[in-house]
């Protein structure tokens, strides 16, 4: 650049000819930019098959954009019966099938010439003859292709016939492939999945000692069928059902039809039927979707990864949903006793059992009302403390600048923090983040003077009952509430917190889980036959859950240890 | 929607006002604002006014690192008209307010305890912080005098140091826990009398107090003991109230019998005369059976109390030539322990209602059972014919053996 | 809101917990200011004839099953009688728990709030009450059935652990003030038994209507001993002067007790349960209040209601000037208005209802006689 150039940049007025890229998706959020998709909305309106082959093709690529798709697969070929050749089709979603079993049992098999196919019309099958006036009847049974393709032709295991588009369309979508063939107005959706997925592992959040090490996987038959294995009984009843419309994601609604309560079956088919979503793609939005409206927010569904768990339920009574790409199932109804057990309670005896159901009980009071009743009882109960507790408390809040709801506030958001921090850390640090988090930075708190040690112990001892509850939900329903009781203790002391817990108990107790009341079992003076929270002893389970009204009333003989 | 906009406005300004409402109690019950008295003591002053002292721990000195020096203890008086208005005062001066949940003592000088102490007394049982467990001790030096001494030798804070010396009487029995729910019951009842700890300051003076039946047996009280060592206060003893003024009190021995009585002390160690030898005493160490048996009967209309207890002990003095596992011996041992108990005991009594007219052992309470309504027991005037009563003390104590030798 | 039914333990601890959310302010006071040291066997008698009208009353409302007394009025004098009656009850129960809130709140304030003013604790109460009013009865009804045994077990808690301060000589002497105080103006005392009043509205309520007699009598047998408990923890621990002044007695029973050094005043977590009794007591009552005035009234919805009823609860309990007022209200007034209200005048309206069945009947049987 010479300097004239250079004079002419400084001085004259050359406009930037570079535009900065500015690319808005929507310019004026009134407007609309597109019509209403009508996808997702197409409603029950069926299309039937049509029977030409070049039709159905034709339907089909503009139905699946074939020109842009880049894995659907179109596979034309010539379908050899009876000696006679018709025109097929095959399609299929390139990575979702077995490519070995779609060319060993079917593509073979059908085009190649075999003594399967090679019969020719003439020899008709005679079903039955009669004679008479020297004339012979014979009754003869016509050649019916479709039976034929499916009974002969395809030695696969699952081979349906459908006769509408919107069926076909999702069997290709779940990984089948379609066979179309000419002259006929059905077709073959065939099984021939073949899509990788994750292996049975152990569960990663539901650890037991005693119990299975088996969890549940995405794919929905290999859930059903680890479900099947527990329950050996043919009464186990799995329906389908579709929630999505774009989706469509496969549920599968679990009961076993001599136990569970036909009204309970009907509510969870009704409220699953009549969801007007667009995409359903996790057992957790299933979860909201169904759940009765809680004011608490509790959790009114049992999550759990566990096979053996969602049994040992199913043998209750309840009724189990599985939802395809999701390794959780949802167990209905559930009630708050659910919620403190764990699935290994089953497997000690009862007194051990019971132990620990104690401690998670206090647990859960510790979560919910520690550092609500802390605050409360250094601003206005300070009597109940020991002398040298208290001596001991002011000493150590000598020199804290802050005042003690300030100190309480900023350790649990922290301590909320490092919690949030510690499920996002790579697992090579993750260890590292709870000694950095919790021991350095509390330590170097406490010399630095901002926070007095005893708080630390009561936010810490709140942190680990936090740990202590079995199901994760229910876990962060108290964790949410304790700020409510923190701040109630602030506001009034034991006043204040008598009349939230109040609130809170009488919410929890009017609150109701697909028509079961939440709270039911919790009261030891209330008698429903199998349902209190500590477990009697194995002999004395005599009897399944009597809020569900399941068919059957006893699961165990009055005496169920005979040889004794 | 305005209706749940209003509602959430409505919600927002409730919760503002209650916190601004319940704010001003937060900050005077908070404990960052409080300073925590742990002994009150009440003397009269020049003019005719109390004077409060208020004893103060120094919380910082409690550090976590486990200090093992002696927080000490700040002591300030305030001289005013009642104990309200000390406190008043007080609350000026330091600047924190004060608290009395945690007072453990208070202590009346004697000069104010002989005028008089039932308007001090109710106005503390008001108060909504004073614990109803606060031990009351009555001083023979001023009651500045005996906070300024009260140092506990063994332990750090001289709260722990408050809370265990009334304990001391349950296996001694030369002190009780008089508390002031006690004393607040027994002054407005009409069935007994009140009692305080007696309290003092060792080496202040050289009285000394004996009685005809005990030589060798402690008789000290508190101002007038034996011990030597550093200067700090003692409560031996009790002080004897007659409704709200001081008549009288108990030394040492006189308390063991008070205890007896009153089933506070789960054993105590006495010098018996020795049956043997003249002019010898064994030690002997005597657990309560059961409660003392107390009749109470009225004959002409003078009270005739029956007092029964049944000990066991042991025996805890040794010398050379003694044979403790012969039962003549022990039977012997046994009946010199009981004749000297009911001696001391009968002396006790005696005291008490002739000298002092002071039911302090409860017997009124017994002596109600005889009537069948409160307005002949009250007719019957309970306090004033206690004068006049009659005492039969019974013992029945076994001597069982000596302690790890049989005979020496 | 469908009529929830509550199962029989529910409906027993409803009647004990107005027994009880009585003697936690000022009912065992009461008590013993008028028979003095012969309460407890005045107790038992005046229990004996509770349960003989408790019995009464049963034989009564099982002539007309389903029904409460309002039903029971409307038959007998038709509209107006269901009307009258149903604005004396509702009167009653607003009265009546709005002094009890007043008396409590007052002796919350002296314990603990001294620099806050009165109104400002009510508040809290009527705000939590208005919220708990728009859930279902028998969640009231399962609440409380949570909160009695913890109650129950804080009274004999305290029972157990100040029994090395009781004085059995307390009880001495036997007859206190005399037969005649003791047996007749005793009868006072039954102005206790409020929890009757409730027994009257129960029959629409219950679950198992065959088990009306286990719960009418039941609860009664257990308030009189549950009286028994709580007085005789008083009579025990003070003596006769004491106990006629203080506020609380029970709270007052509390700050004896102490375990060792470290487990001392412990009376804050007894008043943490029974502010939870407090409320639970409050909200059954104006529940009930609610419904019977919905009862009288026709109206569809009751939810508009619950504030109205709220702020006049918060109103009555302003009322009187100061502590001594609320005071004489509650140891006197609160005891004749039970016995008027609740004994006279119900038993009376059922006496008379039966009458007039037994009439119909027997004219119904003439007339089918002459056919």
């Amino acid at each position: 650049m010479g300097l004239k150039d250079f004079l002419s940049s400084l001085f004259n007025y050359t406009p930037n000819h570079k535009e900065t890229y500015n690319f808005n998706l929507v310019e004026d959020l009134n407007t609309k930019i597109y019509p209403d998709s009508t996808l997702g909305n197409e409603g029950i309106k069926k299309t039937n098959i049509f029977p030409s082959v070049t039709v159905n093709t034709d339907y089909l690529k503009s139905k699946y954009n074939l020109l842009i798709n880049s894995d659907i697969i179109f596979r034309d070929f010539i379908l050899n019966a009876r000696g006679k050749q018709y025109h097929a089709l095959l399609i299929f979603i390139d990575g979702m099938i077995n490519t070995e079993i779609m060319n060993e049992f079917i593509l073979e098999p059908l085009m190649m010439r075999n003594k399967n196919n090679l019969y020719d019309n003439s020899q008709n099958r005679v079903i039955s003859e009669a004679v008479a006036n020297n004339i012979t009847v014979r009754k003869v049974k016509k050649f019916n292709l479709p039976n034929y393709i499916s009974s002969c032709l395809v030695p696969q295991n699952a081979i349906k016939q459908v006769s509408t588009f919107e069926d076909i369309i999702s069997g290709i979508n779940s990984g089948n492939c379609a066979l179309f063939v000419d002259t006929l107005d059905i077709a073959f959706d065939i099984e021939v999945k073949g899509f990788k997925q994750r292996g049975i592992e152990k569960p990663s959040n539901e650890i037991v000692i005693k119990g299975p090490h088996e969890s549940f996987v995405e794919n929905i038959r290999t859930n059903t069928s680890l479900i099947r294995r527990f329950v050996n009984n043919e009464n186990l009843i799995i329906e389908n059902v579709n929630v999505g419309n774009i989706t469509k994601t496969k549920c599968g609604v679990c009961y076993i039809s001599g136990l569970a309560n036909e009204d309970l079956i009907a509510e969870v088919k009704f409220r699953m039927n009549n969801l007007d979503v667009d995409s359903l793609l996790s057992a957790g939005q299933l979860e909201q979707l169904i759940s009765d409206s809680s004011p608490l927010n509790t959790p009114q569904l049992i999550s759990t990864e566990r096979p053996d768990k969602s049994a040992s339920y199913l043998l209750d009574g309840r009724v189990i949903i599985l939802v395809n790409g999701s390794p959780y199932a949802i167990i209905t109804p559930g009630i708050l006793s659910d919620f403190l057990s764990s699935p290994d309670d089953k497997n000690q005896k009862a007194v051990f059992s019971n132990f620990t159901k104690f401690i998670r009980l206090i647990a859960a009071f510790i979560t919910l009302l520690l550092p609500g009743l802390y605050i409360a009882v250094t601003s206005f109960h300070q009597e109940i403390l020991p002398t040298e507790l208290l001596f001991s408390i002011l000493a150590s809040r000598a020199n804290v600048p802050f005042p003690i709801i300030f100190e309480l506030l900023v350790l649990e958001l922290s301590f909320e923090l490092i919690r949030e921090a510690g499920l996002r850390v790579p697992s090579p640090i993750g260890p590292t983040i709870g000694i950095v988090g919790a021991l350095v930075m509390g330590q170097a708190a406490v010399s630095a003077g901002i926070v007095s040690p005893i708080l630390i112990i009561v936010v810490a001892i709140t942190g680990t009952a936090s740990f202590a509850i079995p199901d994760y939900s229910f876990g962060f329903h108290l964790r949410v509430y304790r700020f409510v009781f923190i701040f109630l203790g602030y506001l009034c002391g034991f006043l204040g917190i008598a009349l939230g817990l109040f609130v809170y108990m009488i919410s929890m107790c009017d609150s109701k889980s697909f028509g079961v009341p939440f709270t039911v079992g919790v009261s030891p003076l209330e008698k429903v036959k199998g349902s209190s929270y500590f477990l009697p002893p194995m002999e004395k389970r005599e009897y399944r859950s009597g809020f569900l009204n399941a068919k059957k009333e006893t699961k165990q003989g009055h005496i169920s240890m005979k040889w004794k | 929607m305005p209706k749940k906009l209003f509602k959430k406005i409505f919600i927002v300004i409730l919760i503002i006002m209650l916190l601004l409402a319940f704010s001003k109690s937060y900050s005077t019950l908070n404990i960052d604002n409080l300073s925590v008295v742990v002994a009150m003591g009440i003397d009269v002053s020049d003019k005719n006014h109390l004077q409060i002292s208020f004893q103060f721990t120094n919380a910082s000195s409690v550090s976590e690192s486990g200090t093992t020096e002696q927080a000490p203890s700040i002591i300030y008086s305030v001289d005013a008209s009642s104990i309200s208005a000390g406190i008043n005062l007080i609350n000026t001066y330091i600047g924190k307010s004060v608290n009395l949940s945690h007072c453990k003592v208070i202590t009346f000088s004697e000069e104010i305890a002989s005028r008089g102490i039932s308007d001090e007394i109710y106005t503390l049982i008001n108060d909504t912080q004073i614990r109803p467990s606060t031990n009351i001790v009555i001083s023979k030096t001023s009651a500045r005098y005996y906070l300024e001494h009260s140092k506990p030798l063994f332990e750090n804070l001289i709260t722990k140091y408050y809370e265990v010396f009334s304990a001391s009487g349950s296996y001694t029995g030369f002190t009780a826990n008089a508390t002031i729910g006690d004393f607040f019951d027994s002054l407005i009842c009409h069935s007994c009398e009140p009692y305080g700890i007696l309290g003092g300051v060792t080496n202040n003076s050289t009285e000394y107090t004996g009685s005809s039946n005990s030589e060798n047996d402690s008789t000290t009280k508190s101002n007038a003991s034996s011990l030597s060592g550093q200067s700090t206060a003692e409560n031996t003893g009790l002080a004897v109230f007659k409704d709200d003024v001081l008549v009288g009190e108990l030394n040492s021995i006189e308390t063991l019998c008070f205890s007896i009585i009153r089933n506070q002390v789960d054993g105590f160690l006495i010098s018996a005369p020795n049956p043997n030898k003249a002019n010898s005493y064994i030690d002997l160490h005597v657990t309560p059976l059961v409660t003392p048996k107390i009749k109470v009967n009225i004959l002409n209309g003078t009270p005739y109390i029956t007092v029964d207890c049944r000990f066991t002990g042991r025996i805890y003095s040794m010398e050379d030539g003694s044979d403790y596992l012969d039962s003549n011996m022990l039977n012997q041992i046994s009946n010199s322990c009981n004749s000297y108990l009911e001696s001391i005991l009968t002396e006790y009594l005696y005291k008490t209602s002739k000298a002092l007219n002071s039911d302090i052992n409860g017997f009124g309470k017994t002596a109600r059972s005889h009537f069948l309504t409160l307005d002949e027991f009250y007719n019957y005037n309970w306090s004033e014919k206690y004068k006049d009563s009659f005492f039969k003390v019974t013992v029945n104590s076994s001597i069982r053996s000596s302690s790890l030798l049989t005979e020496s | 809101m469908e009529t929830s039914k509550i199962t029989t333990a529910e409906a027993i601890s409803i009647v004990l917990g107005i027994f009880v959310a009585y003697t936690l302010v000022a009912l065992p006071r009461s008590m013993l200011e008028t028979t003095k040291t012969a309460t407890l066997i005045n107790l038992i008698y005046v229990g004996i004839i509770a349960l003989l009208i408790t019995f009464l009353i049963y034989k009564l409302l099982l002539k007309f099953p389903g029904s409460d007394i309002v039903d029971v009025a409307e038959y007998l004098g038709g509209k107006p009688l269901k009307t009258l009656i149903g604005i004396v009850f509702i009167f009653y129960f607003l009265f009546s728990s709005s002094i009890l809130l007043r008396n409590f709140c007052e002796c919350l304030k002296i314990v603990y709030y001294p620099m806050t003013s009165l109104i400002f604790i009510i508040l809290t109460f009527i705000v939590v009450i208005c919220i708990t009013l728009h859930h279902r009865f028998s969640s009231i009804a399962k609440v409380n059935l949570l909160i009695i045994p913890l109650v129950i077990i804080s009274i004999i808690f305290l029972f157990v652990a100040n029994m090395k301060n009781f004085s059995l000589d307390n009880i001495f002497p036997i007859l206190g003030n005399g037969l005649f105080d003791t047996f007749v103006i005793g009868l006072g005392n039954l102005g206790a038994f409020g929890g009757i009043t409730l027994l009257y509205f129960l029959p629409p309520y219950l679950k198992e209507p065959q088990k009306m007699k286990k719960v009418y009598l039941t609860s009664i047998l257990l308030g009189t001993i549950y009286f028994l408990l709580c007085v005789s923890i008083i009579l025990f621990m003070f003596i006769s002067l004491m106990y006629t002044n203080q506020i609380m007695p029970l709270y007052s029973a509390a700050r004896y007790i102490e375990f060792g050094n470290f487990f001392q005043r412990l009376e804050s977590v007894f008043l943490l349960i029974w502010i939870l009794q407090m409320v639970c007591y409050l909200s059954i009552i104006a529940k009930i209040s609610i419904s019977i005035f919905k009862k009288i009234t026709n109206i569809r919805d009751e939810k508009p209601l619950i504030f109205v009823f709220g702020l006049l609860i918060f109103a009555i309990s302003l009322l009187p000037k100061n502590y001594a007022v609320s005071k004489l209200i509650e140891d006197y007034i609160y005891h004749y208005m039970v016995i008027v209200v609740s004994i006279f005048l119900g038993v009376s309206l059922l006496i008379l209802a039966y009458f007039k069945k037994r009439k119909k009947k027997e004219l119904k049987a003439d007339a089918q006689k002459t056919i």
